[in-house]
């Protein structure tokens, strides 16, 4: 990229690729806004159908207004397609469901197991889901006439993501960046551009230590506490005093009392760290999966800064706090309207009236908090992670030969009935 | 207008960048490279208009598997195409009406949807509860069973969640048992009644699947006679008459389907569906009670209680609070009330227990 004072002095004639950005996100907000709440509207309309409508067009805005060294991309799926995986997702699961349902009534250890049985197996399903229906969305992805693929297998895929995520929590997040590294190199393994293998280059180390500081921020005082209190209380006598009904727990133990509002006040500290981290944590991950992505040859580097991220999730907040009092003065005009008009809640009709408006205000709200998030948090870093790529290696791109075939949506639509959709 | 203009084309099999002239012929155009070469020729009738962001046309080719790009930012020359092919819906009305048929009918499959919640589900849950064999009806029972004992068990270490097992408390277990063995003899049902009075401070009681009965100590504690407390077990055991908790599961079950599956989880709306459901089974439930309440007066007049006693009970619990509604709540009490006392035959009765066994039956949850 060349210096802005560069830019400046010398109008863009000769060549643009020289002095505009590699990568611009051409989207403007306002088209976005307009989208996502007609679509909101829509889906709550016919209770959830529309979804595969709005979808594919927040897709569209968004790949199309990307534009990489000159072309925009383009998105080529669509919501009939979407539909459809949803449909053959459901005659998948609809089974799946039935035989849990009678597995639970056995009484036997079947039926007490069949609980976390379930939820495991959801579990591996929704990350096999989440890699089909990346493949999906990368057949679906055109640059320059051809078009991304991505092979490997889902269950292996699955398996991989399942066995990290158990790792993950046992080492109480620490190795949450191998757990990133290693699946995000199985990913970029089998991603193609074309007949340009991708492959990821970013370490769990790097992330790690970049990461290191916020961890030991948020998980440090609640570690500290429960390490602290395995050694000071006397856990035999607290037990005895449990088992009495604990009316004079603070005689007792003293120690076990003042410990306990000790790992509240820490628990608390923990909460309020990780929610004032996560843009700086969001940041931190984008910027290191971004400059971990390669094709062939050609390298990217994301420049991105913290700062707008956390401007960002302020507006999100403000948005979100406007839209919430917004709701609250309708739904207490509409409550004077109703009582000015002599009408009881308590009445036989009144109880009805009263849960379906209680319906429609929940459905608004999280409707209207989604498209807030959508709109200004979803766009923004996509945005900032476009713009802040620098590409090394660039004619790599330029003789990429079409490979492979379109695939299916049925991952999405099963990462859609399970709920782990990504876009 | 421009009969030519310039673009960038894309030919769908390597992914260099060619800079060309376009021609528009008159039933085609032709993409022409820099040396002269035709690189491709589109008929009109075959032309596609695609995403692209603003100031960019980008057509392809309909049901073509190799997806060559042209692309257009002579403005222009844009509209001259558009002029020259009008199919290429540059306004997006088509599409637009294209849309509106799609939320129509979708509209029109969920307000089919929702009939079937209202109506198709509860019948078709009444007509295969008949069909769900004694033994499968038990299991279920024990399953809920526990899953509502630990819903209802909030107490603490020590105290026993059931009344009637301490010494001070046995005889009120024998009384109630006697109260229960008159309604069992006569209701002749094919599953065991068992039923427990249970530390919960609200006047309700709960029949499950399979013959569970839980009574709540503020229910007893009401109950200014056994008679009161024995009209309320009667319409309990119309409900296990009529297989209504069975009935509930299979509602509760085709209703999760129906609404939570197919209708996916349209951003987390999993609360809607439990919405949803609270609404739909509320309403379900009005004529169970009417039924249950009629089986009721029915085994009362049976057993010689008092059919009106039912009545009394349900006017003295009416009034508190509004959120445990819920689990007794059912229609409106004056008219279940009402309804009840036009059931009961006329006549006086003698008391269901004698004095002592009732004083008794009042301290069984005594212990603590």
């Amino acid at each position: 990229m060349t210096a802005p004072d560069v830019f400046a002095s010398h109008p863009p004639i000769a060549d643009p690729f020289a002095v505009k950005p590699q990568a611009r996100f051409l989207g403007s907000e306002r088209v976005l806004w307009w989208l996502l709440a007609r679509g909101a509207v829509l889906v709550a309309l016919t209770l959830g159908i529309y979804r595969f409508w709005l979808a594919t067009d927040t897709r569209r805005y968004l790949w199309s207004n990307t534009e990489i060294v000159g072309s925009s991309l383009e998105y080529t799926g669509t919501a009939l397609e979407l539909l459809i995986g949803f449909l053959i997702a459901i005659a998948v699961l609809v089974p799946v469901y039935g035989a849990f349902f009678i597995a639970a009534l056995d009484l036997g250890l079947i039926g007490k197991l069949s609980g976390t049985l379930a939820f495991l197996l959801l579990l591996l399903f929704g990350q096999f889901a989440v890699y089909r229906a990346r493949r999906y969305r990368l057949t679906r992805t055109l640059y320059r006439g051809v078009y991304c693929n991505q092979d490997g297998s889902g269950w292996l895929y699955a398996l991989r993501a399942w066995g990290w995520w158990l790792v993950v929590v046992l080492s109480l997040g620490l190795l949450y960046p191998w757990a990133q590294a290693s699946l995000e190199r199985y990913k970029m393994r089998h991603t193609f551009y074309g007949d340009l293998q991708g492959h990821f280059d970013g370490r769990g180390g790097q992330l790690f230590l970049r990461g290191l500081t916020m961890w030991l921020v948020i998980m440090g005082p609640p570690i500290a506490g429960v390490a602290f209190s395995l050694i000071a209380v006397d856990w035999p006598a607290l037990a005895i005093e449990l088992q009495r009904g604990g009316d004079r727990l603070e005689k007792s133990s003293p120690a076990a009392l003042a410990q306990l509002s000790a790992f509240t006040i820490a628990i608390g500290w923990s909460m309020i760290a990780a929610v004032v981290l996560y843009p700086a944590f969001q940041a931190v991950i984008l910027r290191w999966w971004l400059s971990g992505i390669r094709l062939g040859a050609l390298e990217v580097t994301s420049k991105l800064r913290t700062g707008p991220i956390y401007t960002t999730y302020l507006r999100f907040l403000g948005y979100v706090l406007l839209f919430i009092l917004l709701l609250v003065v309708a739904l207490l005009v509409g409550i004077g309207l109703g009582w000015a008009a002599g009408f009881s809640p308590t009445s036989k009709g009144g109880q009805a009236v009263a849960s379906v408006v209680a319906v429609v205000v929940y459905v608004a709200l999280i409707l209207g908090c989604s498209t807030i998030y959508q709109v200004v948090v979803k766009r923004s870093l996509w945005r900032f992670g476009v713009e802040s790529l620098v590409f090394t290696g660039l004619n790599a791109l330029d003789a990429v030969k079409v490979k492979g075939r379109p695939s299916s949506a049925f991952g999405e639509g099963l990462a859609d009935a399970l709920n782990v959709g990504g876009l | 207008m421009p009969r030519t203009g310039s673009g960038v084309f894309f030919d769908g099999v390597t992914s260099a960048r060619h800079d060309v002239m376009v021609e528009l012929g008159p039933d085609a155009l032709r993409v022409v490279a820099s040396a002269g070469a035709v690189l491709a020729e589109w008929r009109y009738t075959e032309l596609a208009r695609l995403a692209a962001h603003e100031g960019v046309l980008r057509l392809g080719r309909v049901g073509n598997d190799v997806l060559a790009r042209l692309e257009i930012r002579d403005g222009e020359f844009a509209a001259a195409i558009n002029r020259a092919v009008p199919d290429l819906d540059r306004t997006d009305a088509a599409e637009r009406r294209r849309r509106k048929s799609i939320v129509v009918l979708s509209m029109a499959a969920m307000a089919s949807l929702v009939l079937l919640a209202v109506f198709g589900v509860p019948l078709l849950a009444s007509q295969l509860t008949p069909f769900v064999p004694q033994i499968v009806e038990r299991r279920l029972g024990e399953a809920v069973d526990t899953q509502v004992r630990s819903m209802l068990d909030k107490g603490r270490l020590g105290t026993r969640f059931e009344c009637g097992t301490a010494d001070a408390e046995k005889p009120g277990r024998a009384a109630l048992d006697r109260l229960v063995a008159k309604l069992a003899a006569s209701a002749g049902l094919q599953v065991p009644l068992a039923v427990a009075v249970v530390r919960r401070r609200e006047p309700n009681a709960i029949a499950l699947p399979g013959g569970h009965i839980y009574v709540f100590q503020g229910l007893v504690a009401k109950a200014d006679s056994a008679d009161e407390l024995a009209g309320v077990l009667a319409h309990e055991v119309g409900h296990i008459a009529h297989r209504d908790g069975t009935r509930a599961v299979l509602q509760a079950a085709g209703l999760s389907l129906l609404f939570g599956m197919l209708l996916g989880d349209f951003v987390g709306g999993g609360a809607v569906v439990v919405a949803a459901r609270t609404v739909l089974q509320s309403s379900y439930s009005r004529d169970v009670e009417a039924a249950a309440d009629t089986y009721g007066v029915g085994l009362m007049a049976k057993i010689g209680g008092n059919p009106r006693a039912l009545a009394t009970m349900l006017s003295k619990i009416e009034p508190t609070e509004p959120a445990l509604k819920i689990l007794l709540d059912h229609p409106e009490t004056k008219d279940r009330v009402d309804a009840i006392n036009a059931a009961a035959p006329p006549g006086s009765s003698a008391a269901l227990l004698d004095p002592a066994d009732w004083a008794a039956l009042k301290r069984i949850c005594a212990a603590r």
